[in-house]
């Protein structure tokens, strides 16, 4: 079965065989995007968060055959040149240690800056609570999302 | 005991050294190696420097702090470094990355390479300028003439500069000198972690490469006894089935399709000789080891025994902590091509040397026919130390007749886990007529570490003693005895490995101690460390006392200890402070205050953690708050998550859902202070994690007058 999708702002055709194939390993695998990472599996580490629509979604529950149709950014999507506001305030605080989880961190945060109403600190601990981040860089990401909020 | 540490050291070989290439971690260009010293540093004539680094990258900084040693020593410009990770092979026979040895070792040999390379730059400056090379100096990537501003680029040097002889013992920089040392620089692989592009052995895309999965017997010693091939080869994209020695191996197009194919398979297990084996069977057999002597003692200062007999009062209690699993996010995953009787591997491993080590003799060719890549780690924390994930791999890609990437999932990442194994101490200790501490008796037992080898009757683990063996406190009789038991179920390093078990015992025991001989915990600690000879023999490693006791009160007084606890956050709650402190391998000297209340419900809160350290001279301010903060959170983990449990053999977690561990929400504040030092610096990566979960028990103590004796600590320990 082939499905269309819009991957980072660019029309893509991909063929997956089972409709139930999670839209992480489509963008890993098939079309390269390594940026969004395995973590889990079952949608409880956070570190495949992307954009569907506009909204942050774990891609790994995603089925391709519910993406099909729809927009998909990814982290490598997220700016053209790394300058998003979230990208920017993560390199300031120095935020990531291993990084693994950070792609999803950021994607996450993203999603809750480009709601219409301002994010409180208690929307974002609790969007950022659904995350694993083994490195316990969590006091820095704290620090960068207080930054962007401000710099909203 | 084995000295694991012996092979933790970097070697630096004089002549030029092969670097091996990463190609995920460094840009493609092939550069032009014109001057290249040794192995750590190439300029090519474009005046491109380029480093390499000689340590795995998982998160504790080492491709920013030992690049930095080795560009400020040399005097290169850091905005324009490029860094290029080492591959074993010549002139990089120690890549493991382990015992937090990075920065510790890496200190005088990358300083004494980076040394070289810029005298013989600055000599074929001063033979251009026919100046004394005493009157020039290497900043910025070029060398510069005082006397008359003139300056040649590195670049324009480097062809001269490797005509000259290396200098042997090359002048190193006074601490003055030292520019970037000691300030705070971000990491540098920020950039591509946040957009994406940092490469993690996940990411690794070969041309021709399939993906895998492997179905391994959930119980240790199991093997698979049926199976339906065809079922999982129905599954679209599969490509074929393997049995393999770890397993039976589905390889496809795609992750998704080997997963599915796996799942098809429908495998039938052997459970072998653990299928019965259960938690409780485990600690029953560490507990056996306190019916008699222990297998080894490993300190005795004075006549315990004696003392204890004598003591006007004894004090005595048993502390346990909990089997755990590392759960690094990045699961375990290593792509692997052989072919032609060579094997090439990109792996996320803090064990380069072993997986190639290990890989020849699996595929039975030279060491020198296999080349590991190493990769960024997306968390290693000891899991990585061990190279059986890599060499699966190969053995998968010599099946398959093509490269391929073994992916493990979240669930096979728990089930092959080299955990670390839950530890019973019993500590007691004799106080005389006038309350002094006069015996001191630490006994402790765990399960020996399957990662590092099989079980060896005649000793211990070289690691089981620490946090016991490296006791700080001046107390006249001390002993400390260690038992290992042979571990049926797979265990391994784990940050910080045995500190936390011993160290939360100890420190747990010094704050009853004190509250026995009614005295304040810093106060007695302070007393204990400023008595008796400055340094204590414990060893291999040599304890001193007062070093301690500055942190330890260095960390009071930050905290305000003393103070009341007030805050929004402890309205209706129990609050209290408690401290433990600990001497890491002899050097790292460490103390945190954790300021924690307890709320009605048994459940516990931690605010904020102040640490105290004195590790000498830090190299990166910036990473050493990240490793506390790092350290912090991976310890409250283990004092307050999840933990691993067996049954039938097998663990019973497969997910963060049923492994909790430190989220966002939980994470407390965390203040860094460190001591002004000029002697070299010691490590830092699992230093901050041992008194951790000792100095929050204790603080719990305060608050709520319960004393918690076992980890992870339950709410329901405290209601």
């Amino acid at each position: 079965m082939r499905y269309l999708l819009t991957v980072n702002g660019r029309p893509r055709s991909v063929e997956a065989a089972d409709p139930d194939t999670p839209l992480l390993w489509i963008l890993r695998d098939r079309l390269g995007l390594t940026g969004t990472k395995f973590g889990c599996g079952v949608g409880v580490c956070g570190a495949c968060t992307i954009h569907l629509d506009g909204q942050a979604v774990r891609s790994c529950q995603v089925p391709v055959s519910l993406a099909a149709g729809k927009r998909v950014t990814t982290i490598e999507g997220l700016s053209a040149d790394g300058n998003h506001p979230c990208q920017r305030a993560w390199l300031e605080e120095d935020v990531a240690q291993c990084g693994y989880c950070q792609p999803g961190m950021i994607m996450e945060m993203a999603a809750l800056l480009a709601r219409p109403a301002r994010p409180s600190d208690s929307d974002v601990e609790t969007a950022l609570s659904d995350h694993v981040c083994r490195c316990g860089t969590y006091a820095r990401i704290r620090r960068a999302a207080r930054r962007v909020m401000g710099a909203r | 005991m084995k000295t694991r540490r012996e092979l933790l050291k970097l070697s630096v070989a004089g002549a030029a050294a092969i670097g091996l290439r990463v190609p995920i971690l460094s840009a493609a260009e092939k550069d032009d190696p014109a001057f290249a010293p040794n192995g750590w540093v190439r300029v090519g004539r474009d005046g491109k420097v380029t480093l390499v680094v000689g340590r795995s990258e998982m998160g504790q900084g080492v491709r920013t702090s030992l690049a930095m040693i080795l560009a400020d020593e040399l005097g290169a410009d850091w905005s324009k470094v490029a860094l290029e990770q080492a591959s074993p092979g010549p002139g990089y026979e120690h890549l493991n990355t382990g015992g937090s040895g990075s920065v510790e070792d890496g200190w005088p040999s990358l300083r004494r390479a980076g040394a070289a390379a810029r005298e013989m730059l600055v000599a074929a400056a001063a033979a251009r300028w026919k100046a004394d090379p005493a009157a020039c100096r290497a900043e910025g990537g070029s060398v510069v003439h005082a006397a008359t501003g003139r300056r040649l680029s590195f670049g324009a040097l480097a062809s001269a500069a490797a005509a000259l002889p290396v200098p042997k013992e090359p002048r190193l920089k006074e601490r003055g000198e030292l520019k970037l040392v000691g300030t705070p620089v971000r990491r540098v692989d920020g950039p591509k972690i946040v957009t994406g592009r940092a490469g993690y052995g996940l990411d690794v895309r070969v041309p021709g490469m399939r993906y895998a999965a492997v179905a391994r017997c959930p119980a240790a010693g199991g093997r698979p006894v049926r199976w339906d091939a065809a079922k999982a080869r129905a599954v679209p994209g599969v490509r074929g089935v393997h049995e393999v020695s770890t397993g039976i191996a589905v390889v496809a197009d795609d992750t998704w399709a080997a997963f599915s194919g796996r799942d098809a398979l429908g495998v039938e297990w052997e459970p072998g000789p653990n299928a019965a084996l259960t938690t409780s069977e485990l600690w029953a057999r560490i507990d056996r080891a306190f019916d008699g002597p222990m297998r080894r003692v490993t300190r005795q200062d004075g006549d315990v025994a004696g003392a204890l007999a004598g003591a006007a009062r004894r004090v005595q209690a048993s502390y346990r902590d909990a089997f755990q699993a590392h759960a690094s996010v990045e699961p375990q995953n290593t792509v692997a091509s052989v072919a032609g009787g060579r094997c090439e591997i990109w792996s996320p491993t803090q064990n380069p040397q072993r997986v190639q080590k290990e890989t020849a003799k699996l595929l039975g060719i030279p060491d020198s026919a296999v080349v590991v890549h190493v990769t960024l780690i997306g968390g290693g924390f000891g899991r990585r130390l061990g190279a059986d994930y890599a060499t699966e791999a190969a053995e998968v890609s010599r099946a398959a007749n093509a490269p391929v990437q073994v992916v493990w999932s979240r669930g096979d990442d728990f089930a092959g886990d080299f955990v670390h194994p839950g530890a019973r101490a019993d500590l007691e200790a004799g106080i005389d007529a006038s309350g002094r501490v006069v015996a001191w008796r630490h006994r402790a037992s765990t399960l020996h570490l399957t990662m590092f080898g099989p079980f060896d009757p005649k000793d211990v683990d070289e690691d089981s003693p620490w946090g016991g063996v490296d006791t700080p406190y001046a107390v006249p009789n001390l002993a400390v005895e260690n038992n290992d038991v042979e571990s049926p179920v797979r265990t391994g390093a784990w940050r910080s490995v045995f500190y936390p078990a011993n160290v939360f015992a100890r420190e747990c025991f010094l704050d009853e101690v004190a509250a026995a001989v009614g005295k304040d915990p810093v106060a007695l600690r302070r007393e204990l460390l400023s008595a008796g000879e400055p340094v204590a023999d414990a060893k291999p490693w040599k304890l001193e006392r007062r070093r301690l006791e500055r942190v330890v009160a260095l960390a009071a007084e930050k905290s305000g200890w003393g103070t009341p606890l007030t805050g929004p956050g402890y309205a209706g709650r129990r609050g209290g402070r408690g401290i433990a402190c600990n001497i890491y391998h002899g050097r790292t000297c460490l103390a945190h205050v954790a300021e924690v209340s307890v709320g009605a419900a048994g459940d516990v809160r931690v605010h904020r953690i102040v640490t105290a350290a004195d590790c000498g001279i830090v190299v990166n301010p910036l990473g050493l708050a990240g490793q506390v903060e790092s350290g912090v959170a991976w310890a409250l983990s283990l004092a307050l998550k999840g933990e691993v449990t067996y049954r039938g053999g097998a663990i019973e977690q497969g997910s963060y859902r049923d492994y909790a561990v430190l989220r966002y929400g939980e994470m407390p504040e965390v203040e860094v202070h460190t001591v002004e030092s000029d002697r070299p610096p010691s490590g830092f990566g699992e230093q901050p994690v041992p008194p951790v979960a000792p100095a929050v028990a204790n603080a719990i103590f305060a608050a709520t007058g319960k004393r918690v004796r076992r980890l992870p600590i339950r709410p329901s320990d405290l209601t």
